[in-house]
């Protein structure tokens, strides 16, 4: 592949769990605080029910729910990140999200072997920066509907 | 793309009220020549609008369907029973076909139509031929020809001494031009200067010719172009000028209008916090500066509610896209069964949401279907029972207010009483000993009650009156019946104009806000904890003469209820389907912006959309159709799970 400025992606660095994850900007649609959800009865374990935002009805989705962590307490730096795939729009409850960045293409490598399994199927790809490893997020697959996380157990693949 | 749908939509609509003025006058009289133009004009521009999206099936048929409309229209045919079936076989068709196209399946099979359309065809050339060739002009001739794909050239040869010594003579230059194709007509040309030219039109399957070569025979040859000379202006040459569109009509998109919708509804909101502002702070304002803030907020509000009203005008449709449909409907079925039914309808006007126009096609199809399958009676019965041979089905629609009344009748046999209540009963349905119509339609809506000819095709494809019902309250409607036996059934529809604002109770259950519709509720009573019997898990409450089956909110959504003496019940259904949603408080009532909730993640039963009251939070629309088929399938599971429950 050759160099070119097209590369290097603008992505939005969130903390999740003392882990660095990193969204593709493109797929951001803006980011907010964690403020007034309304649950949704019924609705998965990892969706904690739906905001206002911008006039439209999202549902927010608790990331550490949804990989499995266990659940910790909105603060001053939760933040809803709304991501829009197709026609779409999710919020995502991360932990903290304060960097915004270019990754370049060649500093990315396809997800470990030995990450398969349910977080595996999450990951776009790992980037180093610098001393930091950060993962990639797939978004398309983190918003699936249909799949049900029971418990912090990891799961075999699914594939 | 849409565009495309919506001319394809604009143009069967077209061809549907012309065939509808044309039906009337079949074997009477040559129909109207302006209407027979219209539809002629209308499958013209079809065939165009298909071959441009590369439907080529429909393109066929449409190209068939013109020629038809075309010897109609020159009375080389007169429209016949048959010829109308297969007109309007082939509109359906048409429409199937771009339904199909649009869904992405396979597109239904053309051939047996074009078939009919050839006989159709064949029978009238052969009747009309002698008379055809003085009645047809050169122009039609020129214009069939180029429909059959085939290129016109004008030849034109002007004689010469010169050209006679070559052997070149008009003899010569004919055979020529027959060499090129089938000479559609020729004449002798006199020139200004007194010479004299021979014209040959000559229709024919080249593309291109060389005219250098033509030239050497002393033949000018260009392609055919009709005289300018002023046209005759016979009533048939006229343009017909309803088909002028109406150039201050804008087509606009409906998501276009949906953002603007939402935009408005964003609006009142804030007006609701504007106001709400303005109320705690008056205390603390000047009197007239209070004053003059209320006058400015109620003056806000009140164009506000201008502005919500001509936005939802905009959405407006007239009824009557739908109406149109259905005398087809009815024709094929009525044939295939051998009955005789009319159908006629009023306030085709009458004006409803877009939206619901879409999603009312379904039911409306299905009622009409089954009030000519189980309504109209055979010819044979009729005249027995003492009623005109002919079935009617009439179709009436009307606006009440922020309601549009729509009315299906039927002057057949009416709804079998006995005989619901026997398949009521052997299907283990609950049953009253003598149920009012509004059991009685009910019972006919449960799932499960299917008729003797729930396969044939009238009431077809399994939807049936479960699926009418729900369909309707899904539009926050609803659905009633009169039947006299018989004298005939009328079903009433009841629809709101509009579904983006609604009237709705705001409610509170474990410590949460609900909105429910308020068009659902018939009544909100109160029950004291004590009065609540429980039945095999059900839990029920005397209620008028009866007993009321309670769904208590917290319960279905698994949350925790406040500890109360007496608390709400919001009255939903009639009769036997009346049930009792149970609240904790009932804190407002609100009119409410609907925004959809779409996302899978969100797909719950139970819950239709999602609003805001003003302070930014989400309040959760309650479905109430979900509501009670969530509650009803706790309970059956429950029923199957305690063999005790069985027992009745």
């Amino acid at each position: 592949m050759t160099q070119t400025v097209r590369d290097a992606d603008a992505y939005i660095l969130f903390e999740l769990a003392n882990t660095t994850y990193a969204i593709r900007s493109g797929d951001v649609q803006h980011m907010e605080m964690v403020e007034h959800i309304t649950p949704v009865p019924n609705a998965p374990a990892h969706v904690e029910g739906v905001v206002f935002s911008r006039g439209q009805v999202v549902p927010a989705v608790n990331l550490r729910l949804r990989f499995g962590f266990p659940r910790a307490p909105y603060t001053l730096r939760s933040r809803l990140i709304v991501v829009q795939v197709e026609e779409r729009r999710v919020g995502l409850i991360v932990d903290a999200a304060r960097e915004f960045r270019n990754i370049s293409a060649d500093t990315i490598r396809a997800p470990n072997e030995s990450i398969t399994g349910l977080s595996g199927q999450y990951l776009a790809g790992i980037a180093n920066i610098g001393d930091r490893v950060v993962l990639l997020l797939n978004i398309p697959e983190v918003i699936k509907s249909g799949v049900e996380v029971s418990s912090a157990e990891p799961a075999l693949a699914e594939n | 793309m849409d565009d495309f749908y919506a001319e394809c939509d604009e143009h069967l609509g077209e061809v549907r009220s012309g065939l509808l003025i044309m039906e009337r006058t079949i074997g009477k009289e040559a129909p109207d020549p302006s209407v027979l133009q219209r539809v002629f004009r209308n499958f013209h521009s079809l065939k165009g609008i298909f071959g441009m999206a590369g439907l080529q099936l429909a393109e066929t048929l449409a190209h068939r369907t013109e020629d038809y409309v075309r010897a109609l229209t020159r009375n080389e045919t007169s429209l016949s029973e048959e010829g109308f079936d297969a007109l309007t076989g082939a509109t359906e068709r048409l429409e199937q076909i771009v339904v199909a196209y649009r869904e992405k399946r396979p597109a239904p099979d053309i051939s047996a139509l074009l078939d009919r359309f050839n006989s159709l065809l064949d029978d009238s050339q052969e009747s009309a031929t002698p008379a055809r060739a003085a009645a047809v002009g050169l122009a039609q001739r020129v214009a069939e020809a180029r429909a059959r794909g085939l290129r016109v050239w004008q030849c034109l040869f002007q004689p010469s001494a010169a050209l006679a010594e070559k052997g070149v003579t008009v003899n010569s230059a004919r055979a020529r031009a027959q060499e090129l194709g089938e000479i559609l007509h020729s004449a002798p040309r006199v020139e200004s200067g007194g010479k004299i030219s021979f014209e040959f039109i000559v229709a024919s399957r080249v593309a291109e010719v060389d005219t250098a070569t033509w030239a050497g025979d002393g033949i000018e040859i260009h392609e055919y172009a009709a005289p300018v000379a002023p046209k005759r202006s016979g009533p048939s040459e006229s343009p017909p000028v309803a088909f002028v569109a109406p150039s201050h009509v804008v087509r606009v998109d409906l998501t276009r209008l949906d953002e603007l919708m939402r935009i408005m509804g964003d609006m009142v909101v804030h007006r609701a916090r504007l106001e709400e502002v303005g109320n705690r702070i008056t205390t603390l304002l000047p009197t007239n500066e209070a004053r003059a803030l209320q006058e400015v907020n109620v003056a806000f509000g009140r164009e506000l509610r201008n502005l919500r009203d001509g936005l939802m005008r905009v959405r407006l449709v007239p009824i009557g896209e739908i109406f149109q449909r259905l005398p087809f409907v009815v024709r094929d079925l009525a044939h295939e069964s051998g009955k005789r039914i009319r159908i006629s309808s009023t306030g085709q006007e009458t004006e409803i949401d877009k939206y619901l126009v879409e999603r009312l096609k379904d039911p409306l199809l299905h009622l009409v279907r089954n009030a000519v399958t189980h309504g109209i009676e055979t010819t044979e019965e009729r005249l027995a029972a003492g009623k005109p041979p002919e079935g009617t089905i009439n179709l009436r629609a009307t606006t009440v207010g922020e309601t549009v009344v729509i009315e299906i009748s039927d002057d057949g046999r009416g709804v079998d009483r006995e005989g619901v209540m026997a398949r009521a009963r052997s299907a283990g349905m609950p049953m009253a000993e003598q149920p009012d119509t509004s059991e009685l339609l009910e019972t006919i809506s449960q799932p499960g009650f299917s008729t003797r000819e729930a396969a044939d095709r009238g009431a077809g494809r399994g939807v049936g009156m479960t699926a009418v019902q729900s369909a309707i309250q899904d539009m926050g409607g609803e659905l009633t019946m009169r039947t006299e036996c018989g004298l005939g059934t009328t079903f009433t529809l009841r629809l709101p104009l509009t579904l983006a604002i609604a009237d709705a109770l705001i409610i509170a259950a474990g410590g949460q806000r609900f909105a429910m519709p308020q068009s659902v509720v018939q009544e909100i009573t109160t029950a004291a904890a004590e009065n609540v019997k429980i039945l095999e898990r059900n839990e029920i409450m005397p209620y008028r003469n009866g007993i009321l089956p309670l769904i208590r909110l917290s319960t279905v959504f698994g949350l925790t209820p406040e500890q109360r003496r007496e608390f709400p019940v919001l009255v939903l259904g009639t009769g036997l389907n009346a049930v009792g949603i149970v609240a904790d408080r009932v804190l407002a009532q609100r009119e409410i912006v609907v925004r959809a909730v779409n996302d899978p993640l969100l797909k719950v039963p139970a819950i239709s959309g999602a609003t805001e009251l003003g302070d930014g939070r989400a309040v959760l629309i309650l479905d109430t159709v979900g509501l009670m088929q969530t509650a009803r399938q706790k309970r059956e599971r429950h029923l199957a799970s305690s063999p005790a429950g069985k027992v009745l």
